[in-house]
């Protein structure tokens, strides 16, 4: 099947038996059927959205009290002949394609030996056909460590800019890297061993149970063919319940994360900084900063849950959420240097790479109107690092010192943290409004979209 | 001066099997004959290659040597003592607005993913000599962080 939607990646299969195979075979086949429903979730976005064109922010709220399900999840909304808002559930929209998808996914289960894998992709086939994921989710957390690995269903929220609350359909099929399993395990425990403080009063869910997948891709399709994201955690964080009852899984994009790096991360550090900085820091140690820096990222997710934040600040919530996550990842750097873990070049590489992964974002901000939420994050910790001379440009390119690059994460991450746990939607839009990824992205002279023609951004 | 490795009683009794082992080890492959330096007329593979298998353990049984002659063993220190942070602390820091606990151990038995930090680490080096109450900052090029100590615990 071609479509933009769908991303396939080689994967080395001799590790798993005939029957694993066959089962591996029929999901990426599954997960390829995804990319219809994303289309069309997408080809919405275009003229209207989830809701129809007309309707305002206002009259959607007004009516929800009325009918719930125009603010579900799982729904789009329409208006009927009468001119009043109304519902149609995505299983009803997709009916027939959706029965196509969980048929293989039912055939999978069938062929696959491990019962706790068996059990849930039984239970998601059906969950498919009922707009109500939370068995399966449930189920998935139990077979964390089955070496295939696959999600399908509506998750994301990224196509929904009005409410954050639509999901748009995904798919990701992989195998278990055991080895780099293992070592993120072990970060992962690190990490999540310490307690935070928090401000005063917030609401903060409590640090959950994350199990880590480090995958070697077959198949990404929807969303995450679309958006290219390095990783992924489900449940998704706007069911915290979930989380908070059954942990979460934190899934890494091996090859995803390979192909971003040598596509953008590496050729946007080789025209950012000077040559003689360049050669202190080979290929080698950036790509293996990248994939620890990806890994960080997606547990320190769980350190930055509120009950509220979404509710609270609304469509300003990814603002907050996920440039931020990003930024906290090094802040997580620097005390595992302390303690021994990192040393001090792994904590630079780290630092380099997010630098270079925050241009990349501020070059994508415009055509990729779902990835502006981390464009502007990332707009705002450059403009800290510019106004504190953490980041200078010369003739010869960038210089970043690092003492006053961990300086500003602090501060950065002191005041993201007040905003998710804490402040309004009225002072969020006030504050996020103040950082224009596109002028950011002017600062950075050089052609960013010259770097490489081999990928589209995400 | 020889540096010293710290270590603890379990620890310093495991690189002693390890060091025996490596010994049984060599002993076995000089027992049979050794692969003879010319085959035919040219050098022997199989004599190379033991050669360099030889030259690896016997580096690696110097190493041990090297660690089995300047070992330390840590003991609890003396109860008056026991307010400052040595090795075999447990340690509850305040560091950078975060709650931690880990115990200081010397280079060899560190696992920081087991909360097992080296006296060697920036955390490690600030702390050792430090008292409950007191603030230090690791000292290194790049991060300044402020830690404080809030228990200090020995296993008896």
């Amino acid at each position: 099947m071609n479509s933009p939607f769908i991303k396939t990646y080689p994967v080395d299969q001799s590790k798993l038996s005939l029957g694993e195979q066959k089962v591996l075979k029929k999901l990426i086949a599954a997960a390829q059927l995804v990319s219809p429903l994303y289309e069309a979730q997408k080809n919405q976005i275009d003229g209207a959205s989830f809701y129809p064109s007309d309707a305002s922010r206002q009259e959607l709220e007004q009516a929800a009290k009325k009918n719930p399900a125009i603010l579900s999840p799982y729904t789009f909304v329409k208006r009927n002949h009468a001119g009043k808002l109304a519902v149609v559930p995505y299983s009803q929209k997709f009916k027939k394609e959706l029965k196509k998808i969980a048929v293989l996914v039912k055939e999978a289960a069938a062929e696959s030996h491990d019962q706790a894998f068996k059990d849930y992709l039984q239970a998601r086939a059906e969950d498919l056909l009922k707009d109500n994921f939370d068995r399966s989710n449930a189920l998935w957390l139990q077979a964390s460590h089955s070496k295939i690995g696959c999600v399908i269903g509506p998750f994301d929220r990224d196509l929904d800019p009005l409410f954050f609350q639509k999901r748009s359909y995904k798919a990701y099929v992989g195998v278990l890297d055991e080895r780099q399993t293992q070592k993120m395990e072990g970060f992962r425990t690190m990490i999540l061993a310490s307690q935070r403080k928090y401000f005063p009063g917030v609401k903060k869910a409590p640090i959950s149970q994350v199990k880590i997948r480090v995958e070697d891709t077959a198949v990404l399709a929807g969303s995450d063919a679309d958006s290219l994201f390095v990783s992924d955690n489900l449940p998704s964080s706007a069911d915290l319940y979930l989380i908070k009852k059954h942990g979460m899984i934190s899934t890494v994009f091996k090859p995803v994360i390979e192909q971003r790096f040598s596509d953008w991360i590496f050729p946007i550090f080789e025209k950012l900084f000077p040559q003689d900085f360049q050669k202190r820091y080979p290929r080698e140690e950036l790509a293996k900063a990248f994939l620890l820096v990806s890994t960080f990222v997606e547990i320190c997710h769980s350190l930055l849950r509120y009950y509220d934040a979404a509710s609270r600040l609304q469509d300003f919530f990814p603002y907050f959420d996920e440039a931020y996550t990003e930024i906290f990842g090094i802040k997580v750097s620097e005390l595992l240097f302390l303690k021994g873990a990192l040393n001090e070049r792994e904590l630079e590489a780290i630092t380099l790479v997010e630098i270079c992964q925050g241009v990349y974002y501020l070059a994508f901000a415009k055509e990729r109107p779902h990835l502006h939420s981390f464009a502007t994050g990332y707009a705002a910790f450059f403009d800290f690092l510019f106004d504190e001379k953490a980041l200078e440009k010369d003739e010869k390119g960038f210089h970043l010192d690092f003492r006053r690059t961990f300086i500003i994460v602090d501060r950065f991450t002191h005041i993201f943290e007040y905003y998710l746990s804490s402040a309004t939607r009225d002072e969020a839009k006030e504050f996020i409004g103040r950082f224009r990824p596109e002028e950011m992205l002017e600062r950075f002279t050089f052609q960013v979209r010259k770097v490489s023609g081999k990928s589209r951004g995400g | 001066m020889e540096n010293k490795f710290y270590l603890t009683k379990e620890g310093a009794d495991k690189i002693q099997k390890e060091y025996t082992k490596l010994l049984e080890f060599r002993q076995l492959k000089t027992k049979d004959e050794m692969p003879s330096l010319l085959h035919s007329e040219e050098i022997n593979p199989e004599y190379l290659l033991f050669q360099e298998d030889m030259s690896l353990l016997e580096t690696r049984i110097a190493e041990y040597e090297n660690i089995l002659n300047n070992i330390e063993i840590i003991k609890p220190p003396e109860k008056e003592k026991c307010h400052i942070v040595h090795f075999g602390a447990r340690v509850t820091v305040d560091l950078d607005g975060e709650i931690d606990e880990f115990t200081i151990v010397g280079t060899l038995e560190a696992d920081p993913m087991h909360k097992r930090i080296s006296n060697e680490s920036p955390i490690g080096k600030a702390l050792m000599g430090a008292k409950v109450g007191d603030t230090v900052i690791p000292q290194t090029s790049m991060v300044r962080k402020e830690c404080r100590v809030l228990k200090i615990h020995y296993q008896p």
